[in-house]
């Protein structure tokens, strides 16, 4: 069956208000997990607190955090998916969810021209809301994951190096803890963070697998690559040496995974990249099967 | 915790520990960047009396407009640190003794804090929907239609606001500066830990 216009929105627009105004299950698992563990006073009252005010925003009072910063949406569907309209439709359907919900206060008015600074008020213009869609799904149906991504992560958290051949697994070591201990500092990005790594590919594709790793993977599951899931596990335990917990505070939890991606790259080359993604770890899904039915998670697969 | 009453006065100021958590009650203006950069490179900023509405809170609210007027739906403190560039013009120019945000700020900043006897209050945790119930008015908005809801300049009175921390003190003592140079002296054993050589080098291709 045709999957409407109508319902491919509705299913956008309470993703990203999901997403804005609730806190994904395994992140409050691991952040509850996190102050059991930090023993500094200052430490745990920030855990604490970030879970209150989630608490307070489940509960319809107010948002998780109030920058809710780049709309983005994923989708992936299915060989037999069929659009009304087409999928050149589904941008539209993204930009009509994100300015309604922008209208109805779940999402803050935070996109703005580069250079003019021009603030159109429904976070719509050139590239934004970012959608990306993949077809890697047998069915008819559409896997929505909307994530509302906070400026201190992205704006603190973002790094890139082209690096060589001969800089080799020291050189990505080095400058991925290198990167935490920056970004963290002060408590930039809002750690605890997830921290997406890309490793090979191309610049863009780079930093593409950064950022879907630091978004798109449950915590605490590691890369099905043996070699890779070793320095993720490797680097996480650096991590935790640095001294910086939760906000920047000293404490232990700097991060809450670290999530490396890995892509065939040029013989010459060996580019990294870091994308952080913040405590509260935004993002909820929207699964819309072939009759039009929709459902809603937070549990990522 | 100590509740400070706004505007900070020099005897409370001076009194306030680096690390110390705080609570505040008062009258605050909020702003952003654009703030920062209107005030100091064209001169314009909100016609409001610096002496009496002393506390800048570092902020991009979401705001919803009802019949009764403007209600804060949630005030997440945002990141100090990218006003460096303006933050002691801005702080000498209205003679701030309170700045609130996230983060916080760098050397020049903490100098003109210092000449003012002035502290900067970092947040602690998430915490924009505790906060919002803390706002117990919305006095006034400027510049709403040029800049929008987010960069515009809110006046809120506040009462028991918090809590936020000491993080830069009225002598130029910074608490994160002091945590990362405890956190630089433990990367060497780290880099070891992770098997990097003590003299490891990245390839220069630059010249």
């Amino acid at each position: 069956m045709m999957l409407t216009k109508k319902t491919i929105t509705e299913a956008m627009y309470n993703a990203i208000r999901l997403g804005a105004t609730k806190m994904p299950p395994d992140i409050r698992a691991a952040l509850q997990k996190a102050l059991a563990e930090e023993t500094d006073p200052m430490a745990k009252k920030h855990l604490e607190i970030s879970l209150q005010n989630a608490d307070m925003s489940e509960k319809g009072n107010g948002l998780v955090c109030a920058d809710t910063g780049f709309p983005m949406f994923f989708v992936h569907a299915g060989k037999n998916t069929e659009v009304e309209g087409g999928f050149n439709t589904l941008q539209e359907c993204a930009a009509e969810a994100t300015a309604r919900a922008t209208a109805e206060c779940f999402l803050r008015p935070t996109m703005v021209h580069p250079l003019t600074r021009k603030n159109p008020g429904d976070n719509v213009g050139p590239g934004m809301p970012k959608l990306e869609l993949v077809f890697d799904r047998d069915d008819d149906g559409l896997e929505i994951l909307a994530a509302p991504k906070g400026g201190g992560s992205e704006i603190f958290g973002t790094f890139y190096r082209m690096m060589f051949p001969a800089d080799g697994e020291a050189g990505i070591k080095k400058f991925v803890i290198e990167c935490i201990k920056d970004a963290c500092y002060a408590g930039k990005v809002c750690p605890p963070a997830i921290i997406g790594v890309g490793i090979g590919g191309t610049a863009d594709l780079c930093m593409s697998m950064a950022k879907k790793a630091a978004l798109l993977r449950p915590i605490g599951k590691h890369h099905s690559d043996p070699e890779v899931a070793r320095l993720e596990k490797e680097l996480y335990e650096a991590a935790r040496k640095i001294g910086i917990g939760p906000m920047g505070s000293r404490g232990i939890n700097a991060v809450l995974a670290i999530n490396l991606d890995a892509a065939v790259t040029h013989t010459a080359a060996l580019p990294v990249a870091v994308n952080a993604q913040c405590l509260v770890g935004r993002r909820w899904i929207a699964r819309i099967d072939g009759a039009g039915n929709i459902d809603y998670t937070g549990e990522i697969e | 915790m100590r509740n400070i009453t706004l505007p900070l006065s020099e005897a409370d100021a001076e009194s306030l520990k680096l690390g110390e958590m705080v609570t505040v009650s008062g009258l605050l203006f909020t702003g952003r960047s654009r703030f920062h950069i209107r005030a100091i490179e064209d001169n314009i900023y909100p016609p409001i009396d610096y002496e009496k509405i002393n506390c800048f809170f570092h902020v991009g609210p979401v705001m919803r407009q009802t019949e009764e007027g403007w209600e804060v739906v949630s005030c997440e403190p945002t990141s100090s640190i990218r006003f460096e560039r303006y933050g002691a013009d801005v702080v000498r120019k209205f003679r701030l003794r309170t700045l609130i945000g996230k983060t916080t700020m760098g050397p020049e900043t903490a100098k003109a804090l210092k000449e003012v006897r002035g502290v900067y209050l970092s947040k602690i945790g998430l915490s924009g929907n505790a906060l919002r119930g803390q706002v117990k008015k919305v006095h006034d908005v400027y510049f709403l239609d040029e800049l929008g809801k987010t960069e515009c300049t809110w006046i809120y009175e506040v009462e028991n606001f918090g809590p936020f921390f000491v993080a830069m003190d009225a002598n130029g003592r910074n608490y994160f500066e002091e945590l990362s140079a405890e956190a630089n002296a433990r990367m060497p054993e780290i880099e070891k830990m992770l098997n990097i050589p003590a003299d490891y080098e990245y390839t220069e291709v630059n010249g």
